[in-house]
Parts: C-alpha cells; sequence; structure tokens
C-alpha cells in the first residue's frame, strides 16, 4: 500500500472538456482576476491534487497559521504559503464572489470563490518563510513585487492539455499513483531537480533505489530564476540517460509543475510534502536544496526535518552529502564514504560547468557522462544556458 | 486515534437512520465506531437524559472511539487530551456539501480516517490505459 495522501486524500479540483467549458462561460462575463506566473504553476497544482489538502488559495488564518506555527489551520503540517495577491489592474471583489483566474493574455485557468481579503505584511512574510528580507533574494523580489493584499479562496483550475510543454510527462498525483501500484512499487523515491543531471545525482539516486521499488525523476519545470539551465534542456538531458544506464520498470519521469520559491529549508519541506502527495515514501534531500546564494547553511534543508514527528510528515527524507568521482577510489563517493583528500575528487560547481561550455570546453566524464555533455553544449552553443 | 464524540443535534424523536449512515461510513474507512441510540442510556440502566447520555459517549470515546450520538441540547462534554466534540445540525447534515465538509474537517484533525483509496476505482481504469498509451507501462 502507497503512502496516502498528505492530509488522508487527494483533492480534486482540475476539470477539463464540458466542465471546464462551464466555468468559462459562468466567469468570462463577470470579474477575472490576473494570476502571475508562480500564482498559475501554483493553480495547477491545487487542482490536480499536488497540493493536498490545499483546496484554493491560502485565507487569512491558514496563511498566518503557516507562517507561525508551520500548519494548517486545520490541522496537517505545512511549511509555505500558497496566496494569491490582487492586481493593480483587477476589479475589486469581495468574499462571497466567484470570479474568474485569468493569465496576462486573458486566457482563463480557473475560478475562485472568494472567502477572505487580507492585507498581509510581506516583510515578516519573506522573514519568516525565507528566513531573509534582503532585496537580492529572489523569493524577497517576488514578494516585494507584490501589492500586499491576498484574496484566499476555494479555486477550480482549469486543464488545457493541448498548450502544456511536455505533455507526455505531465502525470497528476493520482496517475504517479496508480502507476506506482500497476509496477507493483510499494515504496517510492522522489529526486527533485533544477540542474542537468550529472554523475553525481546518478550516483545518489541509483543508492537511493537501492532501499526502494522505485524511483521517479521529478525535474521541476515551473517558473525559475535567470541562469538556470532550462527545462527542456534538462529534459533531454534525462531522456538521453534513461535509455542506457537506468532499469526501464525501476524508474519514471514526469514533470513537477511547480515554481521554485528557493525558501531553502521550508521549501524541502514543501517539495517533500508534495512528492508524498504523488505517492512517494522518499525524498531525496540534498545539500543546500532549494537554496540559493549564501542564504542557507549547508545542512539547513536536511536538519529542517529533525523537528517533526515522522507520522505527521509521512514522507522519509533521504539525506546526501555532494557526491564526487574519486580518483583513489576509482568511482563515486561523498565525504561518508570516501578517506580521501580533496586533491583526488573530481567536482566542478554549476558556474564553473557553465563557464567550460561557455569556451566550447566538454566536462570530464567522470563528473558528467559525455552523452549529457553533449546536451549541455549543444544548448550553450544555441545560447540555451 | 484520539476519540470523538460527533453529537448531532436533532429535534426528539427524529430518524436515527441518519446516526447509523455515518456510522457506517466512518467504519467502512476503517474507523472503530459506537453509535449510541436514545435507548442505549435506558439499556444501560441510566436515566434517560442527554446529561447522561454524554457521560456514557465520554467514557466510551476515551478509549479512542468514535462515537455517534444526537441529543435536544448541546452535550456536557469537555474536550480533552483523550477526546474531541464535534456537535452538527441534523439538518445540516443532510446537505452533501456540509456532510462531505464536516468529514472533512475530521479528516484533517486526524479524527477519523480518510476513505480507504487515493484514486477512485472507475478511474484508475481510465488512468490505466493512458499510462499504457503514455508508455509508462506495457499492455
Amino acid at each position: 500500500m502507497l503512502v496516502p495522501p498528505h492530509g488522508g486524500r487527494l483533492t480534486d479540483r482540475q476539470c477539463e472538456g464540458l466542465e471546464a467549458g462551464k466555468i468559462i462561460d459562468q466567469v468570462k462575463n463577470g470579474k477575472l482576476l490576473t494570476l502571475n506566473a508562480r500564482e498559475k504553476n501554483d493553480l495547477e497544482m491545487i487542482g490536480n491534487g499536488a497540493m493536498s489538502p490545499l483546496e484554493g488559495f491560502m485565507t487569512g488564518s491558514d496563511y498566518d497559521s503557516v507562517l507561525d506555527l508551520m500548519h494548517l489551520s486545520t490541522g496537517p503540517l505545512w511549511s509555505l504559503p500558497v496566496v494569491f495577491a490582487s492586481k493593480e489592474e483587477d476589479p475589486d471583489v469581495s468574499p462571497g464572489d466567484h470570479v474568474g483566474l485569468k493569465d496576462i493574455d486573458g486566457t482563463i485557468w480557473g475560478d475562485m470563490l472568494v472567502e477572505d481579503i487580507f492585507r498581509a505584511d510581506l516583510i515578516a512574510e519573506a522573514e519568516k518563510s525565507l528566513g531573509t528580507n534582503d532585496d537580492s533574494h529572489p523569493g524577497v523580489m517576488y514578494l516585494k513585487s507584490l501589492s500586499g493584499e491576498y484574496i484566499g479562496g476555494k479555486i477550480r483550475s482549469i486543464r488545457r492539455r493541448e498548450t502544456e510543454s511536455f505533455g507526455n510527462y505531465r502525470l497528476d498525483p493520482k496517475e504517479t499513483r496508480v502507476l506506482f501500484r500497476a509496477r507493483g512499487w510499494k515504496t517510492a523515491v522522489a529526486f527533485q531537480t533544477r540542474n542537468p543531471i550529472h554523475r553525481a545525482h546518478e550516483y545518489i539516486q541509483k543508492c537511493a533505489m537501492e532501499i526502494v521499488d522505485g524511483l521517479l525523476l521529478h525535474p521541476l519545470v515551473g517558473e525559475t530564476q535567470e541562469g538556470d539551465i532550462p527545462a527542456d534542456v534538462r529534459m533531454r538531458c534525462y531522456e538521453e540517460i534513461l535509455k542506457d544506464y537506468y532499469p526501464r520498470t525501476r524508474v519514471a519521469m514526469s514533470v513537477f509543475p511547480a515554481a521554485m520559491r528557493y525558501a531553502g529549508p521550508k521549501e524541502a519541506v514543501f517539495h517533500a510534502i508534495l512528492r508524498k502527495n504523488y505517492g512517494c515514501s522518499h525524498f531525496i534531500v540534498g545539500r543546500d536544496h532549494a537554496g540559493v546564494g549564501n542564504f542557507y547553511g549547508t545542512y539547513d534543508a536536511q536538519m529542517i526535518f529533525d523537528q517533526f514527528d515522522p507520522d505527521e510528515l509521512g514522507i522519509v527524507p533521504l539525506k546526501f552529502e555532494h557526491a564526487f568521482f574519486c580518483s583513489k577510489c576509482g568511482g563515486m563517493a561523498t565525504p561518508k564514504t570516501c578517506a580521501h583528500d580533496n586533491e583526488y575528487h573530481v567536482f566542478l560547481s554549476g558556474k564553473k560547468v557553465r563557464a567550460m561550455l561557455a569556451e566550447g570546453i566538454l566536462p570530464p566524464p567522470e563528473f558528467t557522462r559525455p552523452e549529457i555533455a553533449s546536451i549541455l553544449m549543444e544548448a550553450a552553443r544555441k545560447g540555451d544556458n | 486515534m484520539k476519540g470523538l464524540v460527533i453529537w448531532i443535534r436533532t429535534e426528539e424523536g427524529s430518524d436515527e437512520i441518519i446516526l447509523d449512515r455515518l456510522g457506517t461510513e466512518i467504519e467502512e474507512r476503517g474507523g472503530r465506531v459506537e453509535v449510541f441510540h436514545s435507548k442505549a442510556v435506558e439499556n444501560l440502566g441510566m436515566e434517560k437524559n442527554d446529561k447522561a447520555k454524554a457521560i456514557a459517549c465520554a467514557m466510551l470515546a476515551s478509549h479512542g472511539v468514535v462515537v455517534i450520538t444526537s441529543g435536544a441540547d448541546s452535550p456536557a462534554i469537555e474536550p480533552g487530551e483523550k477526546l474531541e466534540v464535534r456537535i452538527i445540525e441534523e439538518s445540516d447534515l443532510s446537505r452533501t456539501d456540509v456532510h462531505d465538509s464536516f468529514m472533512r474537517d475530521l479528516e484533517l484533525a486526524g479524527l477519523v480516517p480518510a476513505p480507504r483509496y487515493d484514486v477512485h476505482p472507475d478511474e484508475e481504469k481510465e488512468i490505466l490505459k493512458k499510462l499504457q498509451n503514455l508508455g509508462y507501462l506495457d499492455d
């Protein structure tokens, strides 16, 4: 039996076909609120159940409870706000209003029954959720671009498959759950990434695969910051490596349509909870997971899990050190398993890899498999990374 | 699991089928349930009033059981470490949306188990077909 969803059951607030058409007809001539890129990602993930037990954008009581207590007001553990900010161009709304949710191009993506409209102290939110109010943090920059007024209420999201990127890889939580069962997996580990796959990732994934039934490769394809390798390049890398280096029946790849918040430890918890909803029993947490710059300590994203009751969390964090090729060991290792000095270790930062690619130099095979290096080089030539 | 008394506020003499239905629903989810009909107080040799019923229900619930009962007034039961009390009007419980939201709140508070399946069995078949078409599963 797979792990139960967070809060006991998957919410399902996603519509398509005739039902979606009815929603559009109901709201198109009424009040329409504008979704930014993150809110659009969130809407999709509330709708498909990835953010269970959320049924909509948070009201003031959930928002306060999450920021102060890291729990929803109804009880379950939850680490980050999921909110909808009113925009300058939006019409005034009141509790009880049924409104449409559109993107900046005017396409309707769902609706919301407004329950609460509340002012937020965005500096306090930044400090409590991101641990900083420094303007150079991308999450702080995002918060400071908002109006400071949030609108909460239950949503329904509209699925528009024809416009989705990576359509063949877009599995909802209920679909990954059915997939795991069909493959006979009782346990599955999720690997979250916003970087191309290198040997270090492969090593960590395969270590984890030794103790569970299957691996869910779950690359994040929602909004990221400038400078991150584009999702299509990362997906090409994964497709390539899966051809020859992983047992087909023990790995599934699907995209994770969330936006990055760069909230470090709290986002690590957030990512873990969402993967639990996808049916995963384990979640790989690397060093500085979901971090940015030097805002978080190397192990903060791992240590935060120690404060929760394992039953309350419901998913097991697998905490990994950074991995490298050790020329003296003659294989991949981590500081936990290697007795040799750094001089024997092949380890390159993302920045260094990008610089090498820009100069037309392929990263060494001990760092990146040649097939992956070629894809990255081709993308670098085209200016994709 | 913490004990729970679900107290359905109702007019005296009203149909108690609603209690049984709720009891069956929670039992099917794997909960330990006791439906406490009005007559049970008499059968226990206690005085037939809401106060006596509340005492009996609280005692049962404090052993980790979900006790469902009804009464005309609010029960004189103090929630504590071992048990919670939830009161709902019978007329509200007959509305599907209120019933669903009431049950959902109990689930989220960890007082009753969620339904045993994560994907409805009918939907599971359609998903399997989709997964085959996408190449995740062999035919």
